[in-house]
């Protein structure tokens, strides 16, 4: 167990030695993911062999926080882990020579730690707080560079979009823990029935806002302006995964009905923000909207009944981006900017660097023997197989068409263009970032079969959609080579390219009222809450003034109201005398 | 029981002529002249109650020493103000007094 | 019955007397009006057998009257009366409250019902219960009544006195 322990606590004391020290940040950021990723490769092996257990820590009352390691847990701890040490690796040299290095590290290794703790959770109450907490590193870290005008902007919209959605994490715990009177998660999977259904659709929405899922896919494009090695390691492979793991752990309680909102929802999602990334003109951005429109093939996945499936493109996923990401990070050292207009011709000048990109890319595309082809097809197998194949098929191929379409894109608009020679810093720590990460991206694939093994799920494999996949992911490479954007898309681009606002988006549906709203009732104050208290001060005042008449300052006039208010007492006290009498 | 009557009746009748007295006059110490002559009636009321109705407590006969020693301070009071106001002012005509509006 | 004729008579001079104050327009014989009037009521309080206090108002109304006369005349504007201008002011409020006050007192004085008439005392024995009175019971309010006076005399003195130049 404490070797378990030891992949939340080795980030954590990092976090902490670095804070204190506030020196040699990186070095110690390092030797915590270090001690992180052994530990969870331990664990790993130890689970593999047969071991399952779970420790209690004081909680509530009546709910203690659980820490459960089983292959589940296992397998994403390592994942976490591993993508951790190699973008840390990146980050050494990325961040050399910037300011806040010492801010940087503390923050990576606060997220390494509590991604790490939402990933081994075993009740509710400790992934909520985990699943809150990334969202706060996810903040910080989006809004690392807060001198840069759009980024605090960005930062909060990632934050809102998220903690909105996290509301259906709450009312889904509540909801969960008060049917089945227990906060372990696995405890909670025998309630049935509309409570089951409702949990469902709450956890989805919870996880449709951390894996920028539609409709609330805008926060992860904007959260492009963090550094590239936060956006390598969160909005890649850990903190839009938490949805994506939320779904996969909850499997058992997901009824038919929800089941089926997830998968087409996923797919709406993989078509419509593959379309955002053939239209992108930024390269972060048309990664983000890729990154999106993977989530959406693993919520297919789910829908169609296999989280195996989804788990394996998850962690595939993981390498294939961490690596397309440090590569972009690269051709942004060496352009300044991310925009391809700057950034044409940067695989010409660095062919090492955009040979890892470019075999990182085709496994996304699902480009055979890479990793991308194993588990892509494996998705489009499941879509096939599952009960709502009719319609989650077609979404799927036309997903995976997509994916080509816009890596063969990025890929032709790098290659395109003038060479120009710029030296950049940190060279060799960030080509054995991304040359590691690379090389995960080549032979993840052929963990398919252990991985089934452990966690005890089926993956599908079925050689007409094996064909099918194949075809259709070739198709998307050609066009996305052959023909820009405009000739592709046509009249979509503008729409695409403003992500498919629909009614003026969340700005006039969400924003706008809310604005009105709070608008209406400050006007309800002033006029009625303190109109009423001005109205009195006014009444006492005048009432004042006539009182005030009364009072000439001449000695007779005021004997003479003396004269007169003794006439009322006499008065009252001969009408009590009388009625004495 | 008659003497009782009619020494009630003078002391109400001369505190009806120190009322009007009070209130109808402009100079100060004629506006005093009434005050003296309603507290006279009050002493008036107190001794003949003192006598016809409690004669064995004697601090009714207290209570009339009392309010002669009022008479008296609120003659000395009232003289010196007056006074100050002459000084100031160079009459004591109550009409003209009215800095002490509000 | 003696007794009820004397109060009755004294109080009526006691009356006429009040009434003369306000009707000349003389200060110095309103002054001397008010002197009459206090004298009478002493004499009232002589009828009604407390000497002590009969001989005390008589006194000391004496030599009140006669320093308001002198105050009269300082500073009244008109103090022998024979300008012949009217010195008063709010008549109809200050008649209507005066019959009113009188009224309302003399009903009361006769409708009240108050109870039967005790036995009068001798006035020596009357003086000697007064002095244990004073010292007795009443000794607080005794002394209460020489602070207040003694406060009553700095505060005049200091209003009157004239500012240093």
């Amino acid at each position: 167990m404490t070797v378990a322990a030891l992949t939340i606590l080795g980030p954590l004391a990092a976090l902490v030695a670095i804070l204190l020290f506030r020196r040699a940040p990186a070095a110690l950021a390092l030797l915590g993911a270090g001690v992180e990723v052994v530990s969870a490769a331990v664990t790993l092996v130890r689970v593999a062999g047969g071991a399952n257990f779970s420790a209690a820590l004081p909680g509530l009352p009546g709910f203690p926080l659980r820490i459960v390691v089983e292959p589940l847990t296992a397998v994403l701890a390592v994942l976490v882990a591993v993508v951790s040490v190699l973008v840390m690796v990146y980050a050494v040299g990325y961040m050399e020579g910037a300011r806040g290095r010492v801010r940087f590290f503390a923050k990576m290794s606060f997220f390494a730690a509590m991604m790490q703790t939402l990933v081994v959770a075993g009740d509710w109450v400790l992934l909520l707080a985990a699943w809150e907490l990334i969202g706060l590193a996810s903040y910080l870290l989006i809004g690392f560079s807060h001198e840069k005008g759009r980024t605090g902007s960005a930062a909060t919209r990632a934050f809102l979009y998220t903690r909105t959605a996290d509301l259906g994490l709450y009312v889904a715990v509540f909801v969960l823990i008060s049917r089945s009177g227990t906060s372990e998660i696995s405890g909670t999977f025998g309630v049935g029935g509309p409570a089951a259904f409702a949990a469902g659709i709450l956890l989805l929405l919870a996880a449709a806002g951390k894996s920028a899922q539609v409709p609330l896919q805008g926060w992860l494009q904007d959260a492009m302006v963090a550094p590239t090695p936060v956006t390598a390691f969160l909005h890649s492979a850990t903190l839009v995964a938490a949805g994506a793991i939320l779904l996969i752990r909850t499997f058992p309680l997901l009824s038919p009905g929800v089941l089926l909102v997830v998968g087409l929802l996923g797919g709406v999602t993989a078509v419509a923000t593959g379309v955002t990334a053939v239209a992108e003109r930024d390269l972060k951005r048309l990664l983000a909207a890729s990154t999106s429109s993977q989530y959406g093939f693993m919520l297919l996945a789910l829908g169609a009944g296999f989280p195996a499936a989804a788990l394996f493109h998850l962690a595939a996923h993981a390498a294939m981006k961490s690596a397309l990401f440090a590569g972009s990070g690269i051709f942004q050292r060496a352009r300044g900017s991310t925009s391809f207009s700057d950034l044409g011709g940067s695989g010409r000048e660095r062919p090492l660097v955009f040979t890892a990109f470019t075999v990182a890319g085709l496994a996304l595309a699902a480009v055979p023997p890479l990793a991308g082809y194993f588990s892509k097809d494996a998705i489009v197998a499941a879509a096939y197989e599952s009960g709502y194949g009719f319609v989650l098929l077609p979404l799927a191929l036309a997903g995976a068409l997509l994916t080509g379409a816009y890596v063969a894109r990025a890929l032709r608009l790098l290659w395109r263009g003038e060479k120009r020679a710029e030296p950049v810093a940190g060279m060799r720590w960030m080509w054995a970032g991304l040359a590691s990460l690379t090389v995960l991206a080549v032979f993840v694939g052929f963990l398919k079969g252990a991985l089934s093994g452990l966690i005890g799920e089926e993956i599908p494999d079925e050689l007409v959609t094996t064909v099918v996949g194949t075809a259709a992911a070739f198709l998307g490479l050609f066009l996305g080579w052959t023909f820009t954007a405009d000739r592709l898309l046509g009249p979509l681009r503008a729409a695409a390219e403003n992500g498919f606002r629909l009614a003026g988006g969340v700005d006039a549906l969400v924003a706008k009222p809310a604005l009105a709203l709070a608008e209406a009732v400050r006007v309800a104050d002033e006029r009625g809450i303190d109109g009423v208290i001005f109205a009195l001060v006014r009444g006492a005042r005048d009432l004042g003034e006539r009182v005030r008449a009364l009072q000439s300052g001449l000695v007779h006039r005021e004997l003479a109201l003396a004269a007169g208010g003794m006439a009322l007492l006499l008065v009252f006290l001969a009408v009590e005398a009388m009625r004495g009498l | 029981m008659a003497t009782l009557l009619v020494a009630l009746v003078a002391g109400a009748v001369l505190f009806g002529i120190g009322l009007y007295g009070a209130l109808s006059q402009t100079n100060l110490v004629m506006i005093m002249m009434g005050v003296e002559l309603m507290l006279g009636a009050a002493m008036v009321n107190l001794v003949a109650f003192w006598r016809f109705l409690h004669p064995a407590a004697y601090s009714g006969q207290m209570f009339v020493l009392i309010v002669m020693t009022v008479m008296a301070l609120e003659m000395a009071v009232g003289f010196g103000v007056g006074t100050a106001r002459f000084r100031s002012r160079g009459s004591v005509e109550m009409e003209e007094a009215e800095d002490l509006k509000g | 019955m003696a007794q009820a004729f004397f109060t009755g008579f004294f109080g009526l001079a006691a009356i006429w007397f009040g009434v003369v104050v306000f009707r000349t327009s003389s200060m110095v014989r309103s002054a001397l009006a008010l002197l009459f009037s206090q004298a009478a009521i002493g004499a009232m309080f002589l009828a009604m057998q407390t000497e002590f206090l009969g001989v005390l108002q008589i006194m000391m109304m004496a030599t009140e009257m006669a320093i308001m006369a002198i105050f009269m005349v300082m500073y009244m504007m008109d103090p022998g009366g024979l300008g012949g201008m009217d010195m008063t002011h709010q008549k109809r409020l200050s008649i209507a409250a005066g019959i009113f006050g009188g009224a309302a007192a003399v009903a009361v004085s006769l409708l009240g019902g108050w109870g039967t008439v005790g036995p009068s005392t001798m006035p020596e024995a009357q003086v000697a219960a007064l002095g244990e009175e004073l010292l007795g019971r009443s000794m607080l309010v005794f002394e209460t009544a020489g602070i207040t006076i003694l406060t009553a005399m700095i505060a005049a003195t200091a209003v009157a006195i004239e500012r240093r130049r």
